[in-house]
C-alpha cells in the first residue's frame, strides 16, 4: 500500500478515473453462483453415500474439501481478493493461518491423550 | 481544519476524506480495516470450530446420531437461500460501482429478503428441536404429558426425588430397564420438557462397536457394564446439540447484525448516496455478508451431515 501512495503523491485528480473497479461482470457472478449451488448440492447427496470403506471419516473430509472450494470461490470474486492488494491477501491468509495452529496446537493435545496412559 | 481544505482549486471526490490521497487508497483502506475485523471473527468462530473439533473426534458416533436428527433438506435449503443473498450481494455492489441507484437499491432489498427467509427456516428448525426434546436443557423443551399409556397423571410431587417419581410410575419401570424418568422418547411423553433421545440412536454405537471404529474415548463414554448405555451416549449427543445451538445460533446473530447493516445500506443507496466513486461501504458490508456465509458453507456440513451415510439411502428425520 505504501508503494502504491507514493506513486499517485502528486497525481491530478480527474474525475471518472479515480479507480478501476475490478470483478468478473454479470456472467462471471453467475458462474461463481452456479458453481455454489452445484457444489451444495454435490455436498448433501456425496453424504448420503458410505465412503467409509476408503477410511474412516473420508465422508467428512469430502465435504470439507466441497466447502473449501466454495469457499475460495466467495473469497476470490464475490469479495474480490483476486484483485486486492498484497495486503489484503495477507490478511485473509494470516486468519486462516492462525486458526491451523489453534487446531493443530488443541489437537497434538487432545489425540495423544490415550496413548500416554498405555 | 479550514487550512487543510485549502486544495480546493482541482478536482476533489466529492466522497474522499482529506487524509487520503485519492479514492483508490480510500477505498483500500476501508477493505483493510474490514479485513483485520474478518480476520477476529475468523478467531471467534475458530474457538467455536475447535471445540466442534476436540468433541467430535472424542466422540464420533454420538455426534453422527445427533445429527441425524437434523434436518439436512432444511439445512441445505438455508445454504442455497444464503448462496442466493450472496449473488445479490455480489450484484448490490456490482450496480454501486456503476452508480445504478435503482437496481443497487433492489439488489440490497433482495438480500434482506433472503436474509429473512434464512431465519425463517431457522425459526422452523428451532421449533421442531424444541417439540422433538432435543434442545440441550432440561425444562426447555416442549412439555408433553405421559399420555402414550392412557395415564396422564402427573408426578405425585415435584419436589421428589428423580428415583422416587420412577418407583411411583409403573409404566416406566415397565418401558425401559433404566431407572430415570424420561430416558428416552419411545412411548414416553416428556412431562419435565427434558433432553430425549431415542433407543433408536444406539444403533449407531452397536454399527460402531461390530465395525470395531469405537474411539478410547467412546469406548468408556457410552457403556455400563459392557452394554450400550442410553442415559450415558444421550450426554454425549447433548453436547452435539450444545455446539449446534451455539454455532447456528451466533450464526444466526450475525444474520440478524448483517440485515441491521443492509437496512442502513438500503436507506443510504435509497438517498443516492453511493456512486461510481464513493461505494465503500456497500463493498465492505458485502465483505462482512460474504463472510457469515462462509461460515455457515462450513456448519452446514459440519452439522447436519455427519451421520447420513450410515442410514444407508434414508432421507432426514426424527
Amino acid at each position: 500500500m505504501a508503494d502504491n501512495t507514493n506513486k499517485h503523491e502528486h497525481r491530478e485528480h480527474e474525475p471518472g478515473h479515480e479507480h478501476e473497479h475490478e470483478h468478473i461482470g454479470i456472467p462471471g457472478y453467475l458462474g461463481v453462483f452456479g458453481i455454489l449451488v452445484v457444489g451444495t448440492i454435490l455436498t448433501y447427496y456425496v453424504s448420503l453415500i458410505d465412503l467409509d470403506w476408503i477410511f474412516a471419516g473420508a465422508n467428512t473430509l469430502v465435504a470439507l474439501l466441497i466447502a473449501f472450494t466454495k469457499m475460495t470461490f466467495v473469497v476470490l470474486y464475490f469479495m474480490h481478493v483476486r484483485w486486492m492488494p498484497r495486503l489484503i491477501w495477507l490478511t485473509a491468509l494470516a486468519g486462516f493461518f492462525w486458526l491451523a495452529i489453534m487446531f493443530a496446537f488443541t489437537m497434538q493435545d487432545y489425540l495423544t491423550r490415550s496413548i500416554i496412559g498405555r | 481544519m479550514a487550512d487543510t481544505h485549502g486544495h480546493d482549486h482541482h478536482y476533489h471526490p466529492p466522497g474522499l476524506q482529506h487524509q487520503f490521497e485519492d479514492m483508490g487508497q480510500q477505498q483500500e483502506s476501508a477493505s483493510i480495516g474490514m479485513w483485520m475485523f474478518l480476520v477476529q471473527e475468523i478467531m471467534f468462530f475458530g474457538g467455536l470450530f475447535t471445540v466442534y473439533l476436540v468433541f467430535r473426534s472424542r466422540y464420533p458416533m454420538a455426534f453422527a446420531a445427533a445429527s441425524n436428527h437434523l434436518d439436512a433438506l432444511w439445512g441445505g435449503l438455508n445454504t442455497l437461500v444464503l448462496i442466493v443473498s450472496s449473488l445479490t450481494m455480489a450484484l448490490a455492489v456490482f450496480y454501486a460501482q456503476k452508480g445504478n441507484r435503482n437496481l443497487q437499491v433492489l439488489m440490497i432489498a433482495l438480500t434482506m429478503i433472503f436474509g429473512t427467509v434464512f431465519l425463517g427456516v431457522k425459526v422452523v428448525e428451532y421449533t421442531d428441536k424444541y417439540n422433538h426434546g432435543l434442545v440441550p436443557v432440561n425444562g426447555w423443551n416442549k412439555r408433553i404429558k405421559d399420555d402414550g399409556h392412557g395415564s396422564a397423571k402427573e408426578p405425585a410431587s415435584k419436589s421428589a426425588p428423580i428415583q422416587d417419581q420412577n418407583k411411583l410410575d409403573p409404566n416406566a419401570q415397565e418401558k425401559t430397564s433404566l431407572n430415570a424418568p424420561n430416558p428416552n422418547k419411545d412411548g414416553h411423553g416428556n412431562p419435565r420438557g427434558e433432553f430425549q433421545i431415542s433407543r433408536d440412536d444406539l444403533k449407531l454405537v452397536e454399527l460402531a462397536r461390530q465395525g470395531n471404529f469405537l474411539t478410547e474415548a467412546e469406548k468408556i463414554g457410552y457403556f455400563s457394564n459392557n452394554e450400550p448405555d442410553i442415559e450415558k451416549f444421550r450426554d454425549k449427543m447433548r453436547i452435539f446439540f450444545w455446539i449446534y445451538f451455539t454455532m447456528t445460533g451466533l450464526h444466526a446473530l450475525h444474520m440478524i447484525i448483517g440485515l441491521g447493516i443492509m437496512a442502513w445500506l438500503l436507506w443510504k443507496a435509497w438517498r443516492g448516496t453511493f456512486s461510481a466513486e464513493y461505494y465503500a461501504p456497500v463493498e465492505i458490508s458485502g465483505l462482512y455478508w460474504h463472510f457469515v456465509d462462509i461460515v455457515w458453507i462450513f456448519l452446514f456440513p459440519l452439522l447436519y451431515l455427519l451421520g447420513r451415510h450410515f442410514m444407508h439411502g434414508g432421507g432426514g428425520g426424527h
